[in-house]
Order: structure tokens, then C-alpha cells, then sequence
């Protein structure tokens, strides 16, 4: 099953938007948060992303969804320390965060492929709120 | 023609079914429902559409089914075709005839 990591600058923001995503998508998608610095302030950390990463990571291929600026370079610096065979099933998804998740959680949970969980995602990038 | 609960099966083949339903639960088609709806029929082969009024949905399509703006009460078209529609649509019908768990 594909893996779900969520990154926020928030450690809050991570762990309601988890929440969030459970109750909607169901129990069965494996996600990890993380968010934060590693002493709780507002920031994002390489450290807990790679330990959410390790975490997630069946072989089957991990998704990264971020919040904003910085979450993307601190991911990218993390998959750039991976060994090389590694970094193809790592990949960051370049949707909003709240939607990208929810939408990304359905579709591992149902046994998709990075490829497909990650199309998921992308659907949220058109998606309008109001209708 | 064949008739079941509030649903009514309008044309059968064995490759292309249809039927009509109501929300009848809370919320309407919004995201938990939904997304009870793509994990359903991402079960299944057969492609399948949710149609509101002249609005359009793939059922696999999470954000596409959200846009159909379907409250409760909205009467929604679904469409299987394919190898497996027939148990498709009735996994489906399962889930509109409980509410989807609510």
C-alpha cells in the first residue's frame, strides 16, 4: 500500500488535518504526520519527515503532501539523502494540502499505485469549493 | 423493468445499467459519502457515472463527484458499464439504500 506523509509547518495543522482525513477517507490508509520543528515550533524539520517517510514505507511508494515555501525544500533535501534507488518512490505532491490529502487517502487506502494516488491528488488542483 | 426501494432500473444489459436514486442522508453527496462512493467502485471494472441535472461525475473522482453540489434530497443518475456493472450498481444501490452509514 502507498504511504501518505503529511507536512505542515504545524504540528496542529498536521496532526488535525489527520484527523481530518481518517474520518473522511476511513482507517485503512497508512499516513504519517509531520509537522513542526523538532522542538515544536512553527517550521518544518528533515528529521521527522524521513522518520514519517521511514514510517510509511512499504516498498510500494510514498506520497508527501506539504503546506507551503519551505516544506518542499525540507523534503527535498530528505529524498535527496536517500540512497538513489530509493528516491523514485518518494515523491512530493504539488497539490493543496487539505484536499490532496483526503483525495490521496481514498485512493491508497483502496490499494492504488504511487502513480494513481498521486493523479488523485492532482485532481484537487482544478477542484472549486463553491460551487 | 425491474424495481427495488426507491431506485428504479431504467435499462439493463448485461454490459450497461442504470438507475435513479435519492439522498436521502443528511449531508448529501459531500466528502466522506464520496469518498465511500470512489472506494466502491474503484472495486469494480465497469466506469462509472453519477449524473445531476446536465453535471457529469466520474465515480473515481472524488473532487469531480463533490461538484455535482448533490444535497440531500437530489435525485442523482448512476451509470455502470462494463464487465461487472450489474454488481457494480448494486454495491452502489447498497450504499445510497444505507445512507451511506450515516
Amino acid at each position: 500500500m502507498v504511504g501518505l506523509v503529511l507536512v505542515s509547518h504545524s504540528k496542529q495543522l498536521a496532526e488535525g488535518l489527520l484527523d481530518m482525513v481518517r474520518q473522511v477517507a476511513g482507517p485503512e490508509a497508512a499516513i504519517a504526520v509531520a509537522g513542526g520543528t523538532d522542538d515544536g515550533r512553527l517550521g518544518t524539520s528533515a528529521a521527522l519527515i524521513l522518520t514519517a517517510i521511514d514510517s510509511v514505507d512499504t516498498g510500494d511508494g510514498v506520497l508527501v503532501l506539504v503546506d507551503l515555501g519551505s516544506a518542499v525544500m525540507t523534503t527535498d533535501l530528505v529524498i535527496d539523502e536517500m540512497p538513489l534507488e530509493r528516491r523514485p518512490r518518494v515523491r512530493i505532491s504539488g497539490a493543496p494540502l487539505v484536499e490532496g490529502a483526503i483525495a490521496a487517502a481514498v485512493h491508497a487506502s483502496i490499494g492504488a499505485s504511487l502513480d494513481e494516488v498521486a493523479a488523485a491528488a492532482d485532481t484537487a488542483r482544478l477542484a472549486d469549493k463553491v460551487l | 423493468m425491474h424495481e427495488t426501494g426507491g431506485e428504479h432500473l431504467v435499462s439493463e444489459s448485461p454490459e450497461r445499467v442504470e438507475a435513479e436514486f435519492v439522498l436521502g442522508n443528511e449531508v448529501g453527496l459531500h466528502a466522506r459519502p464520496a469518498a465511500l462512493l470512489v472506494k466502491t467502485a474503484a472495486r469494480f471494472t465497469a466506469r462509472i457515472t453519477v449524473t445531476r441535472g446536465d453535471r457529469a461525475a466520474d465515480a473515481r473522482s472524488l473532487f469531480s463527484l463533490l461538484a455535482l453540489g448533490a444535497t440531500r434530497g437530489s435525485a442523482v443518475m448512476v451509470r455502470a458499464e462494463g464487465p461487472d456493472a450489474r454488481e457494480a450498481l448494486a454495491a452502489i444501490a447498497a450504499l445510497f439504500e444505507n445512507n451511506f452509514s450515516e
